[in-house]
């Protein structure tokens, strides 16, 4: 299987075909805001029918009941009088009827429903080997985004009449921690799913979406045995999806389903069945020995758990949204670059920043960029330095800081104080090849006016004695895609970034005992300065709305980098600085390019 | 006596302590050796003070080691140990305080008069310091339940006691570094 988002694309000469792109990427879709009795009228009919299936619906349930025994759940009385519907009976009260679904994959069963006249179902997994049972009551309306599907996790067993219950249960796990998956289900839904936490999880939806972004999702991770698992996601701050399967991960193949409500509130409440490939495995950072999974504990320390509780990061939420004129108000009262370092836990991401270098003190040059003003210099020393577009008269002062992260190559940024949409430059300049790259920052973009977007300017360095290429540029690289390298900021500060599309990255953050705990993703682009020299950007879009950039060296293991923020207390410009490790590299580079369409190649 | 009034007890001294307040009991038989009586009743008083300071000090660090909440409570156990509850208050990062085996013998200090009593402890103490919250890195850390440097350093803890009532309560308590 070679696969990739050209095979969704209709082959064909002489018409106009849609690309794979939505309109809206998933973190730019305004949701409806469902209400609970919407909801119920959008689950009826599913209730009853049960969930669709491409696949032939398995009858491996049919003409049988059993009775699911949980700890601390419910006890599941279900007789199945075919292969679409069943009976059930919660704790010994009255039956109700409803359609379900059923999927084996190998000795595993798995089935789900809805129960009519509510807004809530099973999904269960079943081991018939060991006759082991892991339970999924699922909900909706549990959260003030009354989409979002909320899950309960019960484990228990089958029980055999006269026969001794087991004592051995599934279990949560960090096993499956630092694998990536490709995988393409019956409907034709193609996806790449990476791994590198053990309570999130990292998605591309290559056939949906077009591939271009990855997203994030709390997820759960189940151990049935050494080869299958149980793995599941909730699309939170988003539709609210939930997905949930079976995975073998020799055979590669799942069983699953997936419900929630899609950008058109439409229900989507399917099982299915499908093939992948293993794409590779990341290191784990946790103590060998530490197979603990659900490392991010589901409420804060001393609160017990609400039933469905987990943590969920909402950025979108709790990021402040502000409108230009909110934006202009707060860049002219607080404008702030590089500000004093500090030490110890206040000092955040420059925890770990290497020394700054006087290498552009008393030095006169101008970054003369492809598409973009050209920008002149004068430095006057480590920290100062005055910069003008070309052709005017008056020069700007700026506070920067500047570092040399291979010999020749600065890294410096700097605020350009007057710009209308308040621009800073996070700028890679490569002194011994002539060549510049800036990754130009700029605020009242169309979202949130506090958002940072950016620009990435291409372009050479004129100065005395340097004489530039003509044609030769920095160039945007796909050798990082795949990667991930961890980045320790400070003394537990250590997040890792996964490189997971060539548009997009995800951060991990380490939780104290080095598992990966929450996720999140944003834009980016990576740009190759030298061999294994990288410059790159994200974007935290709906997410705070900072553009981070940082220049990774893989041979010695630090990156250095500029941040820029605004929001309610003004415009920042911050370093950064880590020690990193290489984590792996997930083959993922052929998913993401364009086959031809015809004619000879 | 120390020449500043005081009587100072190391943990040996303690011991030894111990073995003079027995001999006594032997030298009752042996009229060669007779302590005076209101000697003998200093040295007892001073070694039930000591006595009842160490028992408060390990109350306090037990309070101090299971307390979940942070150590400006006033309404909790270890605050309640406190002569005036509001100033138990002590260094926020410390989250446990074990002895410091490798550092200098506990020393308890009486005032002449048996009011009150400094105590100085080689301690092993346990921070716990939050990252500040500025950047998403951190904000998530914090969001996850993480978000804090954790130390263990040396550091010697100096504690002034009050006696009041008969019973002895923890006046001030404060670090230095070691």
């Amino acid at each position: 299987m070679t696969p990739c988002i050209g095979t969704i694309r209709k082959k064909g000469w002489g018409k106009f075909m849609p690309t794979p792109y939505p309109k809206e990427q998933m973190h730019r879709i305004a949701y409806t805001k469902l209400t609970p009795e919407q909801i119920l009228d959008k689950l009826g009919p599913a209730a009853k029918t049960g969930p669709t299936s491409a696949s032939p619906l398995s009858d491996v349930f049919a003409g049988k009941s059993i009775r699911i025994v949980t700890d601390n759940g419910p006890a599941l009385a279900y007789t199945f009088s075919g292969n679409k519907r069943l009976s059930l009976t919660e704790n010994g009260g009255g039956s109700v009827d409803a359609g379900y679904g059923a999927l084996t994959l190998a000795n595993v069963a798995f089935f789900s429903h809805m129960t009519p006249g509510t807004q809530r179902g099973y999904t269960v997994v079943v081991d018939q080997g060991t006759n082991l049972a892991t339970v999924f009551e699922l909900w909706f309306s549990g959260y003030k985004d009354n989409r979002e599907v909320q899950r309960e996790i019960y484990y228990g067993y089958v029980d055999q009449p006269g026969q001794q219950a087991p004592t051995a249960r599934h279990v949560v796990t960090n096993r499956c921690e630092g694998k990536g998956f490709y995988w393409k289900q019956d409907a034709g839904a193609e996806t790449l799913e990476f791994f590198p936490s053990a309570s999130y999880s990292n998605f591309v939806e290559l056939s949906r979406l077009g591939g271009e972004l990855g997203f994030c999702a709390p997820s759960d991770y189940i151990k049935i045995n050494d080869d299958r698992y149980i793995y599941t996601r909730t699309e939170c701050e988003f539709s609210g999806t939930f997905t949930a399967y079976v995975m073998d991960l020799n055979r590669l193949e799942q069983v699953g389903v997936r419900l929630g409500f899609d950008a058109n509130d439409a229900l989507e409440y399917y099982v299915f069945c499908g093939d992948g490939e293993w794409l590779g495995q990341l290191a784990q950072f946790e103590k060998f020995g530490d197979e603990k999974g659900a490392p991010v504990p589901a409420a804060p320390a001393g609160q017990t758990p609400a039933k469905g509780a987990r943590r969920v990061y909402r950025p979108f939420e709790t990021m402040a949204k502000m409108t230009k004129a909110e934006v202009d108000a707060a860049c002219a009262k607080r404008s702030v670059a590089f500000p004093p370092r500090t030490t110890g836990p206040a000092a955040g991401m420059g925890g770990n920043l290497g020394p700054n270098t006087d290498w552009l003190a008393g030095k006169t040059f101008t970054l003369r960029y492809d598409h973009a003003p050209a920008i002149e210099y004068r430095v006057e020393d480590a920290e100062n330095l005055n910069w003008r577009k070309e052709g005017d008269s008056s020069w700007t002062k700026a506070r920067y800081q500047g570092w040399e992260s291979m010999p020749g190559v600065i890294m410096f940024g700097h605020l350009l104080e007057g710009m209308p949409n308040h621009d800073g430059h996070a700028i890679v300049a490569d002194f011994d090849q002539g060549l510049v790259t800036c990754f130009n920052g700029y605020l009242n973009t169309p979202y949130f006016a506090n958002e940072a977007g950016v620009r990435t300017l291409f372009g050479v360095i004129e100065m005395d004695g340097l004489i530039p290429p003509k044609y030769n540029r920095h160039k945007f690289t796909e050798e990082m895609l795949g990667r991930a390298v961890s980045q320790n900021y400070a003394p537990n500060l250590t997040s890792m970034h996964l490189y997971s599309t060539p548009h997009s990255l995800s951060w991990i953050i380490f939780t104290d005992t080095d598992a990966g705990g929450l996720q999140w993703s944003g834009p980016a682009a990576y740009v190759k300065i030298r061999d294994g020299l990288f410059f790159m950007y994200w974007l935290e879009e709906a997410c705070n709305g900072t553009l981070g950039t940082i220049l990774v060296n893989l041979h010695t293991m630090r990156d250095v980098g500029v941040g820029y923020n605004c929001g309610p207390n003004g415009l920042g410009m911050s370093a950064v600085g880590a020690h990193e490790r290489l984590a792996g590299q997930f083959d993922i580079k052929r998913f993401y390019q364009v086959p031809t369409s015809g004619g000879a190649v | 006596m120390s020449k500043h009034g005081t009587s100072t007890s190391t943990r040996r001294s303690f011991l030894k302590g111990g073995a003079l307040l027995a001999a006594p009991l032997a030298a009752v038989a042996a009229p060669a050796v007779v302590m005076a009586d209101d000697q003998l009743r200093t040295r007892l008083a001073r070694l039930e003070d000591e006595a009842a300071i160490r028992k408060l000090h390990q109350a306090w660090l037990r309070a101090v080691n299971t307390r979940e909440g942070n150590t400006n409570d006033t309404l909790d156990e270890a605050a309640s140990l406190f002569a005036d509850p509001k100033r138990s208050a002590f260094d926020a990062s410390v989250r446990a305080i074990a002895p410091d085996h490798a550092g200098k013998p506990d020393a308890i200090e009486l005032t002449s008069d048996g009011k009150r009593a400094t105590g100085r402890f080689h301690c092993a103490v346990e921070t716990e310091t939050a990252i500040a919250p500025d950047c998403t890195l951190a904000q998530m850390a914090h969001a996850q339940g993480s978000g804090f440097v954790h130390r263990t350093e040396r550091r010697v803890l100096h504690v002034e006691y009050v006696k009041a009532s008969g019973a002895w309560t923890i006046a001030k308590a404060e670090f230095a570094l070691a």
